[in-house]
């Protein structure tokens, strides 16, 4: 199996049926699955903080909401984190690809990249890397468990080991 | 038109429909006119009220209102444009436009230099876009709202007023009572 439907099936054995998302090339293996699977409704959002209010509402109303993003993008999704998920404990897994890692192109990408998961840490938001498909079911729905049981934001940052990253 | 009897006026139209609030004032008022269950109460996250409400109406049958503010929402007009696209037909949005950042010291806002947040909504496909500027108005386009498709946007002009104590809610608790009248099995611990 692939390790984006690894991801889909435990999206759905989570009752995840809402994802928010801004687009990202390397994600697309999973938000392209996503789309394609009637028993979700894919949201594209226009920002990530955005994305986050939306997979908030959701949980509100009592549908489990994930949410993707690139780390670029998480840099916009600070306050939505820290001043809606967190204080209201609302858990959202939050799918963040890594960029800055192993054969990143682009400077531009760098410091963001390195930076998301010592912001994660600062939030107090429990974060796993997923570099590799060892264990990924495990690592996938464990985390996801652990979101709901706990009620906060997690985070699973995925890194181009895992998902080939952006080739140019 | 003032904020808190127009407020009063709206919950006077609703049963149990949810209702999100956009946070400071908006919020401490939408308390104590009614602290319903279906109230969602924002206090931080500045820009995200109709975001949530987006996220609300994709997610249950009733009608939901979001109540908004002019400062808030063009911090985030791209959730405008997902409006437009996701178009749920239950959602009303009503932007609370006094024309500046009350709270921070009157600050004038963008709708008071022409920026229209009726058209903004028109050109991302809301074509249920309105403004209004007293009680009488948002009634009567409140009253279509609920009972016909949206999605539903409306301006609703607004003048100064002295505030109202801050209420004493807990986000979290805000979150788990309002949760609990959508979920078949309560939230627990284990």
């Amino acid at each position: 199996m692939t390790w984006s439907q690894t991801i889909v099936d435990a999206l759905k054995e989570n009752e995840i049926s809402l994802i928010a998302y801004v687009p990202d090339s390397s994600i697309h293996q999973v938000t392209k699955l996503v789309d394609a699977d009637e028993y979700f409704h894919l949201v594209s959002a226009t920002r990530e903080e955005e994305a986050l209010g939306i997979a908030a509402g959701a949980y509100a109303a009592g549908r489990n909401a994930a949410v993707f993003m690139q780390s670029s993008g998480f840099g916009n999704s600070i306050n939505a984190i820290a001043g809606l998920a967190i204080p209201s404990r609302i858990p959202i897994p939050i799918f963040i690809n890594l960029r800055g890692e192993h054969g990143e192109f682009n400077i531009a990408q760098v410091t963001m990249g390195r930076s998301t998961r010592p912001i994660l840490d600062v939030l107090g938001v429990p974060h796993y890397t997923i570099d590799s498909e060892d264990r990924l079911e495990e690592k996938i729905k464990g985390a996801l468990k652990l979101c709901y049981a706990s009620r906060e934001p997690l985070a699973l940052c995925m890194t181009p080991l895992l998902h080939g990253g952006k080739n140019v | 038109m003032f904020r808190y009897s127009a407020t009063k006026r709206i919950l006077s139209h609703l049963n149990q429909e949810p209702v999100v609030s956009n946070l400071g004032p908006t919020s401490d008022e939408l308390w104590h006119a009614s602290d319903r269950d279906r109230n969602f109460y924002t206090y931080g996250s500045m820009g995200l009220c109709s975001s949530i409400a987006l996220g609300m109406a994709l997610s249950c049958d009733e009608k939901v209102i979001s109540l908004d503010g002019d400062g808030s929402i063009l911090m985030n007009l791209g959730t405008i444009a997902t409006i437009g696209r996701e178009a749920p037909s239950n959602l009303i949005v009503i932007v609370w436009d006094n024309e500046e950042w009350a709270q921070t010291g009157h600050q004038k806002s963008h709708t008071a230099f022409g920026t229209d947040l009726e058209m903004v909504a028109k050109s991302n496909g809301l074509e249920k876009s309105f403004t209004v500027s007293d009680e009488e108005e948002l009634d009567s386009v409140l009253m279509q709202a609920l009972s016909e498709e949206g999605p539903w946007f409306i301006v609703a002009k607004i003048q100064d007023e002295p505030y109202l104590p801050v209420a004493p809610v807990q986000p979290e608790h805000t979150l788990h009572r309002f949760r609990q009248t959508f979920v078949t099995e309560p939230d627990r611990v284990g």
